[in-house]
């Protein structure tokens, strides 16, 4: 048994998406209801229909957000654990929750502000409280901590490291994540949701300041603000409702232990180290779905990191490990004409950043074939989450 | 004895050290006295003889819990590497550009060492590059190892 099948995305919603801090003075739950409403809205549902969440990297208190939204009838609040890498994994988290019965309409949501506390800067910037400070770095001195004394300080420095590698080893080059960017704000700038109106170009990327070495300012997500979010009920609930039922055919959440370290302490074993960490997820999904990835008609990639787009199209089988620069390169990944569509709502990268849930929006936008850059006669979208720390995950979503 | 009086930035490209002690425990402390006299210590399962980092309490093949020290010639590779140009807080300012690595040190299959490439310049280091071991006595409890090109 499995939820394939089973259940399906039918409400989406969403804030407009801001630049870092710019959604203030409005609160992050205060996003994350607009959304909520949006998708009940657009479900065709009543806001008394909506009885569980199911979530990740701790988005939202389900009871405040309840307590706020009046629901009286809450029979569902689950995460999975860690952060970005669940964010596909909570359809799946959604699906398992509605079809076993647990509850109806499952939100599936991310709300994000980054005024005070900055994503990139979760390893670097200690507490203003010189107290707070001193003992947050007393928690952070154990027996291994000495062992760790590298300056590797943020998310870009990690995955800087595996980039590196990943060039070293397959041949890939600068150029070759340029192309995604490039492909990527050519998708976005057609949609008026993006943060980033003006094409990229090659000099652009290739001006722009190097960080860390080799990834410069564009290989990185910008930092923005916003909500987005989801509602999941069963197919037979969803044959009623307003819009065309995007069902769940396969999700998968987890990874490979050594991978855990991802972020951190880089003893992937040598076969998996230069990738996106999503092999093992990657085949659980498509088990479940039925599918290979020759069936996917369009691909969501988390992209914190343009190299890691790259990484995840070889996990997922959509180009030969090792051969991802010369795919994207050729144009595979670019909307239309690319053979597979990578990103086509711009991805983080240059739509907006929202911990992953706006591949969410996008895949269920694709099946039901509303997408703005709307990939001709999509049956089959995929969505990850992470490369983070585990669990990562993937979701496959088939048209109706 | 080979130890040195503390300084606080004995090699180019080298960022400060963010601890002055290792916070050792008894099951690590092996290392860092080691260290002391420049010796580089790799730390494994005394089970099994897998090799582990950091020298975590399991072993993640076989779950033993007793660990031993396998003493290494202090050479190795650069596994894969970085180079930080942006100091992500103002006080970075003063030391970037610096090379933070993962090394795959001789003699210690299945493990690496998180550290950083110093006393050469950004452009000079390579992936798979063979690098040894250098030593920074920062304080008369913590010298950390370092690794440069040979």
């Amino acid at each position: 048994m499995s939820v394939k099948d089973k259940a399906a995305v039918v409400g989406i919603g969403r804030t407009k998406y801001y630049k870092r801090g710019q959604s203030f003075p409005m609160t992050q739950d205060e996003m994350a209801i607009k959304a909520i409403t949006l998708a009940i809205e657009d479900a065709g549902l009543q806001k008394a229909d909506v009885d569980g969440f199911a979530l990740y990297s701790a988005a939202i208190d389900p009871g405040k957000v309840a307590a706020e939204m009046g629901l009286a009838n809450l029979r569902f609040a689950a995460t999975l654990t860690s952060g970005g890498g669940g964010a596909a994994g909570s359809i799946g988290l959604a699906a398992a929750a509605v079809a076993s019965g647990m509850c109806n309409y499952a939100v599936s949501l991310m709300t994000l502000q980054q005024l005070r506390h900055r994503l990139g800067g979760t390893q670097v910037a200690p507490p203003a409280d010189p107290e707070a400070a001193a003992a947050m770095a007393a928690m952070m001195r154990t027996p291994m901590t000495a062992f760790s004394q590298a300056n590797i300080a943020s998310p870009g420095h990690n995955f800087a490291m595996i980039t590196n590698r990943h060039m070293a080893q397959y041949g890939t080059k600068r150029e070759h994540f340029a192309a995604q960017c490039i492909a990527q704000r050519a998708n976005a700038i057609r949609r008026p949701t993006s943060i980033f109106t003006e094409p990229l170009t090659m000099d652009d990327y290739f001006n722009a300041r190097m960080i860390s070495e080799p990834l410069c300012l564009f290989d990185y997500t910008p930092e923005t603000d916003g909500a987005v979010a989801l509602i999941t009920t069963t197919v037979d609930r969803a044959r009623d409702l307003r819009q065309p039922p995007a069902v769940i055919a396969g999700s998968a959440n987890g990874g490979t232990g050594k991978h855990y370290s991802l972020l951190g302490s880089f003893q992937m074993p040598d076969e998996s180290f230069a990738s996106g960490g999503h092999r093992d997820v990657a085949k659980q999904a498509y088990r479940m779905a039925g599918i290979g990835p020759a069936d996917v008609d369009v691909a969501l990639l988390y992209d914190h990191f343009s190299p890691m787009v790259l990484m995840q199209m070889e996990d997922y089988g959509l180009c030969p490990v090792g051969e991802s620069g010369p795919f994207v390169a050729d144009g595979n990944t670019a909307w239309p004409n690319g053979s597979i569509p990578v990103n086509t709502h711009g991805g983080h990268l240059s739509e907006g950043y929202v911990i992953g849930m706006t591949h969410a929006y996008e895949a269920v936008e694709q099946v039901r074939g509303t997408a703005v850059n709307q990939v001709e006669g999509c049956e089959y979208a995929l969505f990850t989450g992470g490369p983070a720390t585990i669990p990562m995950s993937a979701t496959i979503l088939r048209k109706a | 004895m080979t130890t040195t009086e503390p300084t606080a930035k004995p090699f180019r490209n080298m960022p400060p050290p963010n601890l002055t002690d290792p916070y050792a425990d008894a099951r690590t402390q092996p290392f860092w006295d080691a260290a002391r006299q420049e010796q580089l210590l790799g730390p494994k399962c005394a089970q099994c003889g897998t090799f582990r980092m950091p020298p975590s309490t399991f072993c993640p093949v076989c779950l033993s819990r007793e660990l031993a020290w396998e003493p290494l010639p202090g050479t190795g590779t650069v596994y894969t590497f970085i180079v930080v140009r942006h100091p992500l807080n103002p006080m970075a300012a003063d030391y970037v550009p610096f090379m933070p690595a993962a090394i795959d040190a001789d003699g210690a299959p299945g493990m690496r060492f998180i550290s950083n490439v110093v006393d050469c310049e950004p452009e000079d280091v390579r992936v798979g590059m063979p690098v040894r071991v250098v030593w920074n006595h920062v304080s008369n409890t913590l010298t950390l190892p370092f690794w440069t090109p040979v």
